[in-house]
């Protein structure tokens, strides 16, 4: 709190260079990578749908009773939520921790984290068995409030649907104010104020959620028991997980708004970046901390050095993030562009990493069996992974998201 | 730090500590459930008691399963000529494996089947409560609430269920201890026609007496003289006496406490009230006052530059 102390007096500026979102209306919607990614979604959606309508899962995925959940869950859902976590993370550093500066790419890590989920929750719908049965979600006896899994199943489309898709309304009513129309400006001029008047009390709901159900992504791997290799199956998995997922969400707004600022030619604000990354390296540190003395107070050490392939893969691990967040320790390295957007990628692989390597690499069920995702399982994750990065290069080209200095 | 400030930070940490104390208050009031001791089988619980030194691999068990609950048997390996399962499948709820050890010659069958755990970690994880404990412990599967997401298959300790990967209408598959014939049969298929008694029905906490019975009887015939399923991973109500290590049965090396243990942090009221509302309370109170910091800045932005909030 004492970081927030000298931006809290009324009268003094909290404006940074990034001032405001303005959208990219310079570049054209339709460029040779959209199509790329447009394609990729259509044809996952086509797999998927055939899968849906079609019926069974044999023929679409490679998963078997030892190895039943795919990249589907494993990837979509349980690791790449954790990137989807950026409205958590900055809205937790900017709202409640009063880091006012980090205001301004707020709307970023809200698109980022609603199209993350959205796409995690379509993976999760294909992944089912039996979907028509998910109507039990309307019989409250019916709910297993026990499971990790019905909470994540209950609480992941209530804060993408309702929380997510809220924090995203101002900057569509603000774009529906430049329609011109009457009408439309009528409605913006009621709703704007509902909003705003509701604006605390619901966004404070709406860092409650992601923090109960991404813990309970990591609760779900307790459950595998000792199928779970012991230098990742800890019951504190579910606050790594969850603490991971804030890392990732700062990782993942400076990697998006770094690559958009790239792609759009934009200026950077080194200072809002520097800031993002402090927060990710002490998150990263508070993780590592947290890890490591999981690993020893479980006397795992021993595994962890016995450099077999386990060992090796927790070695990689850890060194792939603990070097960003140790490296943006450094103010200096902080305010060079080139080391904060390697820093932050390398950051979001390892925490990536961290969540997947438990559900698949270091998940052994059974002996002679093994899950290398089907062609049609891959299609669809990555055409999921395809309409995240298409469907944000749309939206900031209509809607005022990505910050700009107010100069230009 | 100015007065105003000072009073403005104590209202917060007050306002903070008392949301904490109220969210504390139900959290002492619903800790039972939070430090819940190791669940015990209900005392009329039923299970099985298998003797690997008795069964001599007739696998009627196996063809009587299939028979009692209606599946197709599975003929893939033997060219579709006779039933001969390698393993539990979406067809196979229960059988007959063989162990053999070339070194020493050492053999011993071994028959598998769902172990219906004292505290099973697939009912703990089932969303909908798809999987659950029925009448006298026996883990039972309703397709009415399972929407398919193999968490049970992820979950069990024993790899026991099984999903129909190939149907449209996808069930779990797995041994249900026949319940939808106990009533008429008294007992499940395949302990009815095992013809050595080989595996047994009947009431667990007689079971596991006859199992120490027959430990006690023959001393150094049952591997570490111990019952498998007494304990492990809270107890099963389907134990297992073996005259070769347990995991060479593919019977897995497993602690006591049972695997939803871990994951039982306090119960529906802690963590979907007072967490939530404790929370909830303190982001609320750090949020409205950052609001009102945001508010000043809104309108000096307006007055100066003319230009519209941003949230």
């Amino acid at each position: 709190m004492a970081r927030a102390k000298p931006l809290a007096h009324p009268h003094e500026s909290v404006i940074n260079r990034w001032q405001r979102g303005v959208a990219v209306y310079e570049a054209p919607v339709l460029t040779p990578w959209f199509v790329v990614f447009l394609a990729m979604f259509v044809a996952g959606t086509v797999i998927a749908a055939f899968r849906l309508l079609g019926g069974s899962l044999a023929p679409f995925a490679a998963m078997t009773d030892a190895y039943a959940w795919g990249v589907w869950k494993t990837f979509n859902v349980m690791a790449l939520t954790a990137l989807g976590s950026g409205a958590l993370a900055v809205g937790l550093a900017s709202w409640v921790l009063g880091r006012h500066h980090l205001h301004t790419v707020m709307r970023t890590a809200l698109v980022t984290s609603f199209l993350f989920y959205a796409t995690g929750l379509l993976g999760l719908l294909t992944d089912v068995g039996r979907p028509w049965n998910f109507w039990n979600m309307l019989l409250p006896w019916r709910w297993n409030t026990e499971s990790a899994l019905w909470e994540v199943a209950f609480a992941m489309p209530v804060y993408c649907a309702a929380f997510l898709l809220y924090e995203n309304g101002p900057m569509v009513v603000e774009r529906l104010w430049h329609a011109r129309s009457d009408r439309v400006r009528g409605w913006v001029r009621t709703w704007h104020p509902r909003i705003r008047k509701t604006y605390p009390f619901v966004v404070a709901g709406a860092y409650v959620a992601p923090i109960i159900h991404q813990s309970s992504l990591g609760a779900l791997m307790v459950l595998a028991g000792h199928k779970v290799h012991p230098l990742w199956q800890t019951d504190l998995l579910p606050l790594l997980y969850l603490v991971q997922a804030l890392v990732c969400g700062f990782g993942a707004v400076i990697v998006v708004l770094m690559t958009s600022c790239l792609v759009w030619r934009r200026p950077l604000d080194v200072k809002v970046l520097g800031e993002l990354a402090d927060l990710m390296s002490w998150t990263t540190l508070a993780w590592l901390a947290l890890r490591l003395g999981d690993v020893v107070v479980r006397g795992r050490l021993g595994d962890a050095f016995a450099l077999d392939a386990f060992s090796l893969l927790f070695l990689a691990e850890t060194a792939v993030i603990a070097t960003p967040a140790l490296l943006l320790r450094s103010p200096r390295l902080r305010a060079v562009p080139r080391a904060l957007y390697a820093s932050a990628l390398l950051a979001c692989l390892g925490g990536l990493a961290y969540r997947f390597i438990p559900t698949t690499l270091a998940y052994a069920p059974g002996k002679g069996s093994t899950y290398f995702p089907s062609v049609p399982e891959l299609v669809i994750t990555l055409g999921l992974v395809a309409t995240v990065v298409g469907a944000f290069s749309l939206v900031v080209k209509r809607f005022a998201v990505l910050p700009a200095p107010l100069e230009s | 730090m100015s007065l105003l400030s000072r009073r403005r930070l104590l209202r917060t940490v007050g306002t903070g500590l008392s949301t904490a104390a109220v969210g504390g208050a139900a959290a002492v009031a619903a800790a039972p459930a939070a430090a819940a001791a190791p669940r015990e089988a209900p005392a009329d619980a039923v299970g099985m008691l298998y003797d690997a030194t008795k069964c001599i691999g007739c696998k009627a068990c196996v063809a009587e399963c299939t028979k009692v609950n209606d599946l197709a048997p599975d003929t893939e390996l033997s060219g579709g000529l006779w039933q001969m399962p390698a393993d539990l499948n979406p067809q196979t709820k229960n059988v007959i494996k063989l162990y053999a050890d070339e070194a020493t010659g050492r053999t011993s069958f071994v028959k598998r089947q769902c172990m219906h755990c004292v505290d099973p970690a697939c009912v703990s994880g089932c969303p909908f409560n798809a999987l659950a404990k029925g009448p006298q412990g026996i883990v039972g599967w309703d397709g009415e609430r399972c929407i398919g997401c193999r968490y049970c298959e992820v979950s069990c300790p024993f790899e026991i269920p099984k999903f129909e990967w190939k149907q449209f209408n996808p069930r779990i598959v797995k041994c249900e201890l026949c319940r939808h014939v106990l009533a008429r049969d008294g007992q499940p298929g395949c302990t009815r026609v095992c013809p050595t008694g080989a595996v047994v029905f009947g009431r667990r906490d007689l079971l596991l007496a006859d199992a120490k019975a027959r430990i006690a009887t023959s001393p150094g015939v049952y591997h570490q003289d111990r019952v498998y399923g007494e304990k492990e991973a809270g107890g099963t109500q389907v134990l297992y006496l073996s005259h070769v290590p347990f995991e060479k049965l593919g019977l897995p090396t497993l602690s006591e406490r049972a695997i939803p243990a871990g994951t039982r942090h306090g119960g529906v009221l802690v963590k979907f009230v007072a967490f939530p509302v404790v929370l909830y309370g303190v982001f609320l109170r750090f949020f409205r006052r950052n609001w009102k910091v945001h508010e000043a800045e809104v309108a000096r932005v307006k007055a100066e530059q003319g230009l519209e909030e941003q949230l």
